[in-house]
């Protein structure tokens, strides 16, 4: 533990993953591992709880996690997903970070329309809109992010239908994508972040090969224990090696 | 099979003797299998193709043939199917008339995984029987695979066993006409490739509606979501059940399940609540909501005892089959073959007869010699099959060490997220030295230190792998190679007999 006083009993963080049991694609559950695993490496305790349709979520999560899935299992997931937003707001009011990907990203906005244009809601903490596009967005990515006052790159794979714009600036992109297609494949930028609401369509999954991400998403969500201190260095040499491996491999 | 010499496959192909001489044989028609030319190409008529057609067919299947040697000669790239290009294109329509000369029929394998084995396991089976059998043994299993394979056969071939994509099976089901589907499983495969399971389930539903009014669809009642796809057709159903069930679940690994594919009941949505499970989502479910259920099934494997990948011991209708390649997923490939003899007419004691001698091929489980040492080669062409070994690899005491290498070229699927699907955290419990290997070798390192190990330094070289896996064995142990398709094509090539090993040894 980095110098920080007795918990006051239960885990230092607690990371509820949404349903784990429907929104698993693209090695989504990496992410959960590798939040995991660096909070553990530093000495913090560390709880997961899967939460499912009709489960609650824990009231003092400090990070959850919204992974994608199909249309046929966001379709299955939407409608559960949005009824929550009472309950996910009282959460980032007590300074818990939201982080959804690809499909979890697109639930976070405020509607999305599928590729059958039928129109489902999401539930409104991002302030983006995702509606269908032509053909689908697929390939390797490097995109430059800052989140939380860190700037890092990102190295993951896209794939998805839709195209999401940012409609307010109180919404701003994770990153700017040299390299991809990103949000919607015209305005160069990639994910959103609001307060502690973070999206992002990349899979990879992008966070073992992006550790400072993952810190990034760590601290802020460790925020309420440490007070926002930076976090104790950890020894990546491996995940930067798998970091420059991906920045070589062709889209 | 156990050799060194890793070009061998068990059955070679036989060099084709009738080509020169196509009129001789003209097989009586074959109640229920003689169609019309599907293909469009307006020669064929019912009962079979016309003289003209067939004259074509032998010559272009002749020129492929040559075509076929001489790009072999060459070492070209892409020899063994080119015979195939190259007859369709001279003869358009001659799948479709040299499989509708099998008298017995077309049998066609397709699903994720497991097709080529139990396409073999049933041509084994069919031979015993005394049939002539003709298929695509080497795995290309698209259309210009198939024509190849029909370029290559038997003149007295009178029954076609042939595996065939997922994808591609809808297009060739009018040419091939089979008189049985075989459904292996749908596990999620290559993403990049088909989109999400939902869409090889349309797939595999469109190929069963073109099915002859008296065909069968032989399917895994194990997948809920493959045996709801196959419901309204007539369904021969085959399964794997275990005694004792052993909790599977990684010690230390966050989150649920792993390697389980999202499973919602296929019916009504809700979550399904499983009362057994094998492989990923593969088990024994009940719906929660609705009155779903897994089905009896009609052909059931009882697992007797298990030994790693080397054998497993199953109960098949009564009749004991010690199956020389072991692992749930060829429990599930036995149960697949039996069941579809059975439908043609052959006992399960005859099939199990014919099993017992059946030996793994081609990176499934098979075995070499590597610096002196017995390596076990396991093919880990997705998630599902890498869920599948490696429960076998961490309880089997006999291993010692570890390769897992990963390639990313598109017959591997170049994405490789799946990693993070497959319980590595089971592996590590293990304990014995782990090698990441392959192109995508820092991912593997980055994936099996997350999972609790200290894996050794990356070669991404199979044969620099192997080196190190062998040199870290205890004496007495045996090295594993888990790898995906082409790093298991990198490995063979690495050991083309004593002469690679030999390269090897001089190597460093
Ligand atoms: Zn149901």
């Amino acid at each position: 533990m980095t110098g920080i006083g007795p918990g006051m009993g239960g885990p230092d963080l607690i990371i509820a993953h949404l349903y784990p049991d429907l929104l698993r694609t693209y090695g989504d559950r990496g992410n959960l591992i590798t939040l995991v695993r660096r909070a553990e490496w530093r000495g913090f305790s560390v709880r997961v709880v899967g939460v499912t349709r009709d489960e609650r979520i824990p009231a003092r999560a400090n990070l959850v996690l919204i992974g994608g899935g199909s249309d046929r299992l966001q379709a299955i997931v939407g409608p559960d997903l949005v009824a929550r937003r009472p309950e996910l707001e009282e959460l980032t009011a007590h300074d818990a970070v939201i982080f959804g990907i690809c499909g979890g990203y697109q639930l976070l906005g405020d509607f999305y329309v599928a590729a059958d244009g039928r129109s489902m809601p999401g539930l409104g903490m991002l302030d983006i809109t995702t509606g269908p596009g032509k053909g689908r967005i697929i390939g390797r990515v490097r995109a430059q992010a800052t989140l939380y006052g860190d700037t890092f790159e990102c190295v993951g794979f896209e794939n998805h239908g839709g195209r999401t714009l940012l409609r307010t600036s109180s919404a701003t992109p994770l990153a700017s994508v040299p390299h991809g297609q990103g949000n919607n494949g015209a305005d160069g930028t990639e994910g959103a972040v609001q307060g502690n609401v973070v999206g992002t369509y990349l899979h990879g999954p992008v966070l073992p090969a992006t550790p400072a991400f993952a810190d990034a998403l760590l601290r802020r969500a460790l925020a309420p224990r440490t007070k926002g201190a930076p976090l104790e260095p950890l020894n990546d040499r491996l995940e930067e090696e798998a970091h420059a491996l991906a920045r070589t491999l062709r889209r | 099979m156990t050799t060194s010499n890793g070009s061998e496959t068990v059955f070679q192909s036989v060099a084709v003797d009738n080509v020169s001489m196509p009129a001789a044989h003209s097989p009586p028609p074959h109640e229920g299998f003689n169609h019309e030319d599907g293909t469009g190409a307006g020669v064929a008529t019912p009962g079979g193709a016309t003289a003209r057609a067939r004259l074509r067919d032998a010559a272009a299947a002749a020129a492929a043939l040559a075509a076929g040697r001489l790009s072999r000669t060459m070492r070209a790239g892409g020899g063994s199917s080119l015979p195939g290009v190259l007859v369709e294109s001279l003869s358009p329509g001659f799948i479709a008339r040299r499989a509708a000369r099998l008298a017995d029929g077309v049998v066609a394998v397709s699903g994720t995984n497991g097709k080529t084995t139990t396409a073999s396991m049933i041509r084994v089976i069919l031979r015993q029987e005394g049939l002539s059998t003709v298929g695509n043994e080497s795995g290309a299993n698209l259309k210009r695979g198939i024509a190849t394979a029909l370029v290559d056969a038997r003149s007295n071939a009178t029954v076609g066993v042939f595996e065939v994509d997922e994808a591609a099976l809808v297009s060739l089901m009018p040419a091939l006409r089979p008189r049985l589907v075989v459904l292996t499983n749908m596990f999620r495969d290559q993403l990049d490739r088909f989109g999400e399971v939902e869409r090889v389930a349309e797939l595999l539903r469109g190929a069963c509606e073109r099915l002859p009014d008296d065909g069968y669809v032989i399917a895994n009642v194990d997948d809920p979501l493959l045996w709801h796809t196959v419901e309204g057709f007539r369904r021969i159903g085959f399964g794997v059940r275990r005694p004792s069930v052993s909790p599977t679940s990684g010690a230390g690994s966050p989150g649920i399940d792993p390697g389980a594919e999202p499973t919602p009941c296929p019916r009504c949505g809700a979550p399904l609540n499983y009362e057994e499970r094998t492989i990923g989502h593969l088990g024994v479910v009940r719906c929660t909501r609705c009155s779903m259920r897994s089905a009896t099934p009609d052909y059931e494997a009882r697992v007797l005892i298990r030994d790693g990948l080397r054998s497993i011991v199953l109960d098949v209708a009564g009749v004991p089959l010690t199956l020389s390649t072991g692992g749930l997923h060829n429990a599930y490939n036995a149960a697949a073959a039996i069941a579809a003899a059975g439908v043609l007419g052959i006992s399960p004691t005859r099939s199990v007869t014919a099993l017992e001698s059946f030996r793994p091929r081609f990176g499934r489980a098979e075995e070499l010699q590597a610096n002196g040492r017995p390596v076990w080669l396991a093919l880990m062409k997705n998630p599902a099959a890498a869920a599948a070994l490696i429960p076998e690899i961490a309880e089997d005491p006999r291993v010692g060490a570890v390769v897992v290498s990963v390639n990313d070229l598109v017959a591997d699927g170049r994405d490789i997220s799946w990693i993070w699907d497959v319980d590595f955290e089971r592996l590590a419990t293990a304990g014995v030295p782990l090698i990441p290997s392959g192109t995508r070798a820092p991912d593997v390192a980055v994936r099996l230190k997350y999972a609790g190990a200290d894996p050794l330094p990356a070669s991404r070289a199979p044969a620099d792998a192997i080196r190190a896996a062998t040199d870290a064995c205890p004496p007495g142990k045996q090295a594993v190679v888990m790898a995906t398709y082409t790093a298991m094509l990198d490995i063979r090539r690495a050991f083309l007999g004593d002469r690679a090993v030999r390269l090897l040894d001089v190597r460093s």
